[in-house]
Formats: C-alpha cells, structure tokens, sequence
C-alpha cells in the first residue's frame, strides 16, 4: 500500500499502525534517504511496545539499540556500515523468533536479513511531507 | 591516592592513572580513525576486535608514563555503559581481572557521568550548576547538585548534535569523525548567508538535530553550486544558537549561575567562543574542559571514579555492561 503523510507527527501514527499489526519474530526495513523520517517511524511502532517515543532516538551512532520489554525491540540502525561489512555485526543473533527488529538503512545488509521481511519505503515530498510505501504486510 | 581509569565504550580504547580525581599522571587515549576512515563510522565488531588488539597496550602504557606498577594503583575504574556492548565488554572483562589477579577494587563508572567529570580534572565548579554533555551519541542537560546528583532537563529525541556533524561532513563529502572538518570549514564560510532552522521545542528543554540535518540535506540537493564553507558555517551556527541559547536560557530559569560543557562536541571551536561570549554577556561562569579531554578519555573516567570510591561505591564481580545506561533522576 502507499500513502502520503502530510507531517511527523502522522508518520508516527503510521508507525503505531503498522507496530500494532507486528508479531513476535517480525522484522521491519526501512529505506529512505537522511531525514526521509525512518527514525520517526520507528518512534511509532516502538510505541506500540510500550517504548516511549522520546526514549526511541537516532540509533546511528550505536548502530544497535535495544529495548529489554515482554517482546525484547531492537532498533538498529546502518548508516554507518558500508555494504558488505554487515558480516561482521551478527545481525543473525537479534533475528530470533521472541524479538522484533526494526532495521534503517536496510538496504545494506539485504544479504543477512531472512527473506519475509515487512518493508517500509520512505520519500521526501516537499516540506514534511513524506511518502510511505508498505510492503509485505496489509494496515 | 591513584585510580586507574579504563574507557572501551565506543571507538577508542583508553586508560589514564589519575592522583586524588584531579591530577593527571599519565593519560592514554588509542586513536581509531585510521579505522574509521576506511570504514566511515564506528563497526561494533572491528571496534571491539580493536580494543582487544589494544587494552593490554594502552593500560601498560599509562602505567609505564605514570612511573608506577599495577601493585600501586588503589582502585580500578572502568566504564559499564552506555555504548556499545561488544565494546564496553572488553574494558569491563579486563577491568574485572585485574582486579581479580591484584586483589584492587573495581569500580563502575557511567560513561556521561565521566564527561561531567572531565572538567573536575582542571576546575571544579561550585552547585549547582548546569551541566550540558553534547557528543557523537548524547545531547543531555542536567542539573547538578553534587557529585553523583544528576537531574536530567532535557536531552536530544532523535539525532545527537555530534552526529548531525558527522551526517553533514558526510553529505559535503568529507569523512569522519566530521565535528572538526565542519568546525575548519565554517571558520571560512559566512554563518549568516544561508539560514538553517533552530529548533527550540516549545513543550520542554529537550533537544532536536534532525529537523536541522534535513534541512540542509534539503538545501544541498538543491544548490550543488554553493560553497561548502557557507553551508558548514549556517549549518554550525543552527546548532550553536540551540546548544548555547537553551542552556542559558534554562540557567537563567532555573537561578543557576554556572553553565558546564563537555563531550567531543565542546571541542568545536565555534561552540567554545559562542558560549563564552554569551555567558559572560549574561553574568554566568562557563566550564570547559581541555580539547584533549572533550572527547573520549580515560581520565575522566578515573576522576568520576575516585568520587564514587570515596563514597565506598565499588562494584562486584557479577558488573555487566548496560548499553542503554541513562543518568540521574528526571525532571529535577
């Protein structure tokens, strides 16, 4: 599916649709270009974990956050690593069935992500205006 | 008394000995870039592959340049978070059997509340003051009452001001860590001929990077043309308006007369005169560490310590790194 979110606040909302719809074992890729709002999504559906979305910030840094809740949430983010190296991060040991993962900059460990994942696409439109594209999982 | 302070929470592996939480003795800090330039960023594994490569190195060589052994050192420092894992894991593995093997105290250090210490290094400045710790991965406030009393005031909700530097080299082409390329770059540029919004949110003290980051994402799109010099210095004084207006302004506020910076980000030049033109303008005293120990040492680690040792805070064996490790209470 795809939509148009006017400003951040409704991609948010977005995220909390999209979270509410998640099950243990889910792993979501977001792709998009710096500041499309892939953080801003993820502040969603982390909320719809009981995360609070001021504790969800960048994760670019640390490349891998993560949230001990009754689902254990990692918020991992790529920016940082080239294509290839992803190798070397283990990602494989945070893509277990009791988790769920949301990943940005997915696009540079494709290789290492199992092969069902829910994608999110994101574009800048002007403004704060953002399209979203939704793949592999119906709102 | 000498504590022995160890850091492996991010890309440097580093290790200091340091007399009473104040002095100095040796202080050494293993340089990663050459890493981080290949691989544009920090690789938690490389990275703490790299700090096994080095802990045994750096900490001999901060014992060596303190003139002393291991047999004289009264405590043990290290920091358990936050950072990352696979990193902190190192330090505090090697911490822990030091301590084990020499029978010395270990203590656990969290790693902002070593950038709050790093000024004690030099000048400690009277409670309560306003302590802000802008680097790589944080942009925190506190308020601070006393050694270890920690009010949190606001803190970034999305990108650290140290990383919108990284993002924006990144996207002018230069390469990491991009704090000191921007800060070079907008010595040259007009500050005033492009304007970058300033985010002042209206519902706290928190803070917000990334409206700014985009913004010139936006603006770099757009006009190729411009020079990088004016886009890095608009883009560096969005951030310091922010940084420096806030804090005075929640000084102000709060009745607090002494405004405390650290974290690598203190280490920009542009950052360092703006805040202290304002606060002198505004009758408040300013703190700021040494460039050398704005960014990740171990010294400062050793100096928060040596407070939490006098309170007879160490910890056991069983001390795990915490990624995710937050400090002080909220809204205080």
């Amino acid at each position: 599916m795809r939509l148009q979110s006017k400003n951040e606040s409704e991609t948010i909302q977005f995220g909390q649709r999209l979270g509410k719809k998640l099950k243990p074992g889910d792993i979501v890729c977001l792709y998009g270009e710096l500041g499309a709002g892939k953080t801003t999504v993820t502040k969603g559906i982390a909320s719809a974990f009981g995360i609070k979305e001021r504790d969800i910030t960048s994760a670019s840094f640390t490349i891998i956050a993560e949230y001990d809740n009754d689902i254990p949430f990692y918020h991992i983010d790529l920016y940082r690593i080239l294509n290839g190296e992803t190798r070397e991060l283990g990602l494989h040991e945070y893509f277990r069935p009791d988790c769920v993962s949301v990943i940005e900059w997915a696009e540079k460990a494709d290789n290492e992500i199992p092969d069902t994942p829910i994608k999110v696409r994101l574009k800048h439109a002007g403004d704060d205006m953002r399209e979203i594209e939704l793949e592999g999982l119906e709102l | 008394m000498l504590i022995l302070g160890i850091d492996t929470s991010c890309d440097d592996t580093a290790a200091a000995v340091v007399e009473d939480g104040k002095k100095i003795v040796s202080n050494i800090v293993s340089n990663q870039n050459e890493i981080h330039n290949k691989y544009g960023g920090i690789v938690p594994e490389l990275a703490s592959r790299r700090h096994i490569e080095m802990i045994t190195p750096v900490v001999h060589e901060a014992l060596v340049n303190a003139k002393t052994g291991i047999e004289d050192i009264d405590a043990i420092a290290v920091t358990y978070g936050p950072g990352l894992i696979g990193s902190l894991l190192v330090g505090v593995c090697y911490a822990k059997s030091l301590s084990y093997v020499h029978h010395i105290p270990i203590i656990a250090v969290n790693h902002l509340e070593g950038h709050i210490c790093s000024y004690y290094l030099e000048s400690i400045p009277e409670v309560p003051y306003l302590a802000l710790v802008v680097s790589g991965g944080h942009t925190s406030m506190y308020r601070v009452t006393g050694t270890g009393n920690y009010f949190e005031i606001g803190r970034t909700r999305d990108d650290a001001a140290g990383e919108a530097f990284d993002k924006v080299a990144k996207l002018l082409g230069f390469g990491y860590p991009g704090g000191p390329i921007i800060d070079q770059l907008a010595s040259k540029g007009d500050p005033q001929s492009i304007h970058f919004p300033r985010s002042f949110l209206k519902d706290s003290y928190d803070f917000s990077f990334s409206g700014v980051k985009t913004a010139v994402f936006n603006y770099v799109r757009k006009n190729l043309q411009t020079s990088k010099e004016d886009i890095a210095a608009g883009f560096q004084a969005a951030v310091i308006d922010v940084l420096v207006g806030r804090s005075i302004e929640v000084a102000k506020q709060l009745g607090i007369r002494r405004i405390a910076l650290s974290g690598g980000v203190s280490a920009n030049k542009g950052l360092r005169d703006a805040i202290k033109e304002k606060t002198s303008d505004e009758g408040l005293q300013v703190f700021l560490p040494s460039v050398d120990l704005c960014t990740d040492n171990a010294a400062m680690i050793a100096s928060a310590g040596y407070y939490r040792f006098m309170k007879g805070e160490t910890a056991a064996f069983d001390l795990n790194p915490k990624a995710y490790l937050p400090i002080g209470s909220a809204n205080g």
